[in-house]
């Protein structure tokens, strides 16, 4: 009796790898919020474990979290709203790796709401803070810089914000 | 061991990280920036220049542009940004949004933007204008906007060409003090088949617009009722009607009927004037409506005068005749403490009827007059279920101790019928 509903439990849950070989194992149904993952189960190739080869275990771990928080019956949608807004108070660093994987695991939800907290991160910001936020260099020469501020001053123009946070 | 300095490398992404993401990822990323703020990215650096120009959502709000410290005339600045971003755009615009004030009123630039969207495909589009100027006369190719799904339109002025039939695919209609013939506003949802939201903010329609939306759910109308009437509107669950008009008795309305083909109907706000309308029928009100409206869960009556007979028996007639309300919401409006009591306010009145499934109620700006105090307690003494019934004075009240403690005295003395029931009489001290 036992073995058989240990196995029907087995039969439900699938195993993600991530980049680094570390193995996580979750319920199927919450790990098919990520698309890449249905189609994958669909087609038969899960029975294994699922390589994520582009996903660092930090991120995994992350968007795990992200996904069981989402497929929970017992939190109302007051619980799930909180939970997001206290999920993206992370590093650009990490909500950019969370949004690349959410990406590649084609987790809609997931990659709408690091959209908003990168556009939010860069909202109001002058330029030079935005390059730093992002890492960029620029390359455009002075002149190349004064021609663009001129196309569209209105841009530019107000009060900008130079602080990184 | 971590390296050195990683502390503040945690605040920054790896060499431009994000330019090396797909597209899509990138277009999500500065969609959910105004527009202004897109265009800035163009400075990051040469990967970046161009990137906004193929966003197929744009928000740009102008409304502030008056207010810089520069000497270069609104208007100018207003056009120079439209043809900027008419030459540099690329690929289609399903949505954009714009807000600007009117008094700029640069006409022939907001016309060639609207030419523009309507050869890129517009799906959503958003024109609010705001301030005293004249209304925007839309231009002729705004008709020919065939994609539109969202349409929100404040301050216009819409003179559709003669063999304009609408937009057959439109979700949701938002109009705002727009000038509009009454035939071409009847045609322009009857044409929208898929029309779900309905939102008109129109004061003097000349004429009845009678509403045939067969997929409508959500109408908010603020106007003269007199001039709509709900034809056939058979998923209707979401309504409100702020009436307008002066009211002069010279309307008539037949209640049964305006109520007749919204069977389906669950939140349901009417103002003042709404139920004065409604009431204006031949002869006496009916004490409920002929049928019953099951559905109806939440009433919302804002700015009621309780010592105008008419409104008050209109509510009474609705509140009969929706047997499964759940929520109950009034308003007070312009309330003196020296009205009387009324009889059909009495609890002997409703031996017919009990209240089964009201469980909460809420009562705002209240003066602690006799009808009010009929109301709570009738309410109190007929809702068996009841759970929750908050009572918020006006500031006048509430700053008289003596009145407040007076009130809570007569709410603790009435019988309640729930014996769950918390009573919240929410008045704060300095």
């Amino acid at each position: 009796m036992a073995e058989a509903a240990s196995s029907t439990i087995e039969k439900n849950n699938l195993t993600l790898k991530s980049s680094y070989g570390d193995e996580f194992v979750l319920e199927e149904s919450i790990a098919i919020q990520s698309v890449t993952i249905k189609n994958m189960v669909e087609d038969g190739c899960s029975s294994s474990v699922i390589p994520l080869s582009k996903v660092d275990t930090g991120t995994l771990i992350k968007v795990i979290e992200y996904m069981k928080m989402h497929s929970s019956t017992s939190s109302n949608e007051e619980e799930i709203q909180n939970f997001d807004k206290e999920f993206v108070r992370i590093s650009i660093k990490t909500i950019l790796n969370i949004l690349e994987a959410a990406n590649f695991l084609d987790i809609r939800s997931l990659l709408d709401l690091c959209a908003e907290a990168v556009a939010n991160r860069i909202k109001n910001k002058t330029p030079e803070v935005v390059r730093k936020i992002f890492n960029i260099t620029s390359d455009f020469t002075p002149e190349e810089e004064a021609e663009i501020r001129n196309e569209t001053p209105w841009a530019f123009e107000g009060d900008l914000d130079h602080s990184l946070d | 061991m971590p390296p050195k300095g990683k502390k503040h490398g945690c605040q920054t992404a790896p060499l431009d990280i994000l330019c090396s993401f797909p597209e899509n990822v990138i277009d999500g990323i500065l969609m959910r920036l105004p527009l202004r703020e897109a265009v800035r990215t163009s400075i990051l650096s040469q990967k970046w220049r161009y990137k906004w120009c193929r966003l197929p959502e744009l928000t740009l709000d102008l409304k502030n542009l008056i207010s810089t410290k520069d000497s270069v005339p609104p208007t100018f600045k207003f056009t120079n940004i439209i043809y900027h971003l008419l030459t540099h755009h690329t690929g289609p615009i399903t949505k954009f949004a714009l807000s600007f004030n009117s008094d700029l009123m640069p006409c022939p630039t907001i016309d060639n933007l609207i030419y523009f969207l309507s050869r890129n495909g517009i799906q959503h589009l958003d024109l609010k204008l705001s301030g005293r100027g004249d209304l925007y006369k839309l231009p002729s190719s705004f008709f020919t906007c065939f994609q539109l799904r969202y349409l929100t339109l404040q301050n216009c002025l819409m003179l559709p060409p003669p063999a304009c039939k609408g937009f057959e695919l439109l979700i949701s209609l938002e109009l705002r003090s727009v000038t509009i013939s009454p035939k071409f506003l009847e045609r322009l949802i009857s044409c929208s088949q898929l029309l779900e939201r309905l939102v008109l903010d129109i004061v003097g329609l000349s004429g009845i617009i009678e509403i045939n939306a067969p997929m409508l759910r959500s109408f908010n109308f603020t106007g003269e009722i007199s001039s709509i009437s709900l034809k056939y509107t058979p998923l209707l669950t979401q309504l409100s009607l702020a009436d307008t008009e002066d009211y002069e008795g010279l309307r008539e309305c037949d209640i049964a009927k305006f109520f007749e083909s919204l069977s389906a109907l669950e939140h349901l706000q009417l103002n003042q004037d709404s139920l004065r309308f409604l009431a204006a029928g031949a002869g006496e009100l009916p004490k409920r409506l002929p049928f019953n409206l099951n559905c109806v869960k939440r009433l919302r009556l804002a700015n009621i005068y309780l010592g105008g007979s008419d409104v008050v028996s209109c509510a009474l007639c609705l509140i009969r005749s929706f047997p499964y309300l759940q929520y109950l919401e009034i308003e007070v409006g312009d309330e003196d403490a020296g009205i009387p009591a009324l009889e059909y306010l009495e609890v002997e009145a409703f031996s017919d009827m009990t209240f089964n499934h009201l469980r909460e109620v809420k009562l705002i700006y209240t003066i602690g007059s006799e009808p009010e105090m009929q109301l709570i307690k009738l309410l109190l003494a007929k809702s068996p279920i009841l759970v929750k019934m908050l009572i918020e004075p006006c500031l006048e009240v509430n700053d008289d101790a003596y009145k407040t403690v007076s009130i809570s005295r007569k709410l603790n003395s009435f019988r309640r019928a729930s014996p769950e029931v918390e009573i919240d009489y929410n008045c704060y001290y300095d």
